[in-house]
């Protein structure tokens, strides 16, 4: 009953391209799930078809029992803030920041809802905790940071509002190791009493022991699932 | 005494025709919209605040009101008629210039049909007073345009800067599509946007009515000038708007006192070339990815 995410029959793409096939996947609460692939195999994709950004799709996708997906006639998009507005956190990909932005307003920006909103001073805080090197650049505008404190603005402001399911999409890629690993450590600690995440990354040792349960992704198919810390990247 | 009225023609031209070319620049960078529809809500709001100013005895506040509110109607029906229906389709920035054009001619046409085509007069709103300081003599109608002009573009930029609806609107002129991750409604984002640039257009043909009469094509003139400064400012940049309004209000003064009213044209478009020869981005134009295609 804790489902917070039950996808089942899902494909999506873009234009004449087919990247998501018949794909079927739960996510229960309180579940922090990996998503392992390659790229191009369609785990952005995924994310984006939840959000409703892709070019089409159609299937059924049940967030916290309600119908987000079907098929859907209008272009990328268009509902995408209603069922942001649900519950539902992206941190994207790569840099999809506000350049002229401060640090401060980025936050903001994330606390869609009214009530997060209202209590964004003390969401801040928390941000602020997690990655304290935000601290000093609170009035800042973003295109200024650093790689790494771009991406910690990015995950910080999925962070500001009260997400059902956070959508991690590849939060180390093109970061310094020790960096990667310090991000990895604060998608940790937010909590998932009343939530679920799952996490998208190309660098399966990054999630070993991180996660509830990796599942793979190939060709946009999923392949294969561990439902316990694997020792894959041990090996070396 | 003959630069001094140089000046203040300069500054007062620069104030309206800047009014525009902000709300030229906003509608573009946060909406991808270049609105070619402000003709038609110029001169809207100008019927409005005239058929106001019949009920009401020319009441200047009442008028005034009645433009702002006006020209905040005319935004919002351009934005239910073409940007709602038409901003997730391919081409999108062709077909809204195709259809705000559409709106501005079909809209002229109508208030020529009800209207009529004798130009009509707006009470003066500022009274007739005067202010001396030394040599310079101002007229109350430059003094209130200069201040009524100031005070919007302060309001809406502090309105920007510091509401929710502003920060989602700057959000939006960045990054539209992270806009849409982080929760940001494309469609009621956007009837903001148009309600409130469209009230800067009705502000604006209020002032200029000041000076001209209302008449259903007196919109046109305002949307090229203010088109052009808001390009030669740097499309999507509001400081670069202002700089380019106040460098083209004094080419047009300066040019009228010494070549002759009819030239002003002639010399804008130069300026406003050599200043896309050397800047082809405009004065102040975004340098980063957003909204370029």
């Amino acid at each position: 009953m804790s489902e917070i995410l039950n996808i089942s029959g899902l494909s999506a793409g873009y234009g004449p391209l087919r990247v998501i096939h018949d794909l079927d996947l739960v996510i229960r609460k309180g579940e922090r799930v990996g998503l392992v692939g390659l790229n191009g195999h369609g785990k952005t994709t995924l994310f984006y078809a939840i959000a409703g950004l892709t070019g089409w799709q159609r299937g059924s996708i049940m967030f916290d029992g309600r119908q987000i997906g079907r098929t859907r006639s209008q272009g990328p998009g268009r509902y995408t803030h209603k069922i942001v507005r649900l519950g539902l956190a992206i941190m994207p990909q790569g840099d999809e920041i506000f350049t002229g932005l401060t640090v401060e307003e980025h936050l903001d920006s994330g606390a869609f809802t009214r009530e997060s909103w209202r209590n964004r001073a003390r969401r801040k805080e928390e941000v602020l905790d997690l990655f304290h090197p935000l601290r000093k650049h609170l009035k800042t505008p973003v295109g200024r940071l650093s790689g790494g404190e771009r991406r910690m603005v990015s995950i910080g402001r999925g962070l500001m509002a009260e997400a059902k399911l956070y959508l991690a999409d590849e939060p180390s890629l093109g970061l310094a190791p020790k960096i990667g690993i310090a991000v990895m450590q604060a998608l940790l600690k937010i909590d998932l009493r009343e939530s679920a995440m799952m996490i998208a990354e190309q660098n399966v040792a990054l999630l070993e022991g991180r996660v509830d349960r990796v599942i793979g992704m190939h060709a946009g198919k999923l392949k294969g699932e561990a439902s316990v810390a694997l020792n894959i990247g041990r090996a070396e | 005494m003959d630069i001094t009225f140089i000046l203040t023609n300069a500054l007062v031209v620069a104030c309206i025709y800047g009014l525009v070319a902000v709300a030229i620049s906003i509608t573009w960078s946060s909406l991808g919209l270049i609105n070619l529809a402000y003709g038609f809500v110029f001169s809207f709001a100008g019927y409005g605040a005239w058929l106001v100013s019949g009920l009401t005895g020319g009441n200047p506040l009442m008028v005034a009101a009645a433009g702002i509110l006006v020209g905040a109607l005319g935004g919002i029906i351009i934005c239910l008629v073409v940007f709602i229906p038409l901003h997730d389709k391919p081409n999108f920035t062709i077909r809204g210039m195709t259809g705000t054009l559409a709106i501005s001619l079909v809209g002229s046409q109508v208030l020529l049909w009800q209207f009529g085509p004798r130009a009509k007069p707006l009470p003066e709103l500022f009274g007739f007073w005067k202010v001396s300081l030394g040599d310079i003599v101002l007229t109350s109608d430059k003094i209130g345009i200069v201040a009524c002009s100031i005070l919007m573009l302060a309001v809406v930029l502090v309105w920007m800067k510091s509401s929710r609806r502003g920060l989602e609107i700057r959000a939006m002129m960045m990054n539209p599509h992270a806009a849409s991750i982080v929760g940001i409604g494309i469609r009621s984002t956007g009837l903001y946007v148009m309600a409130i640039t469209g009230a800067m257009a009705g502000l604006a043909s209020i002032l200029l009515s000041q000076t001209y009469y209302i008449a259903p094509f007196s919109g046109l003139t305002p949307l090229i000038k203010g088109v052009s400064i808001a390009l030669c400012g740097g499309l999507g940049s509001v400081q670069g708007a202002v700089i380019a309004a106040v460098i083209l209000g004094f080419v047009e003064a300066l040019t009228s006192r010494f070549l002759g009213g009819q030239y002003v044209l002639i010399t804008q478009f130069l300026v406003i070339i050599t200043i896309l020869i050397i800047r082809p981005r405009g004065i102040s134009g975004l340098l980063d990815k957003a909204r370029e295609q």
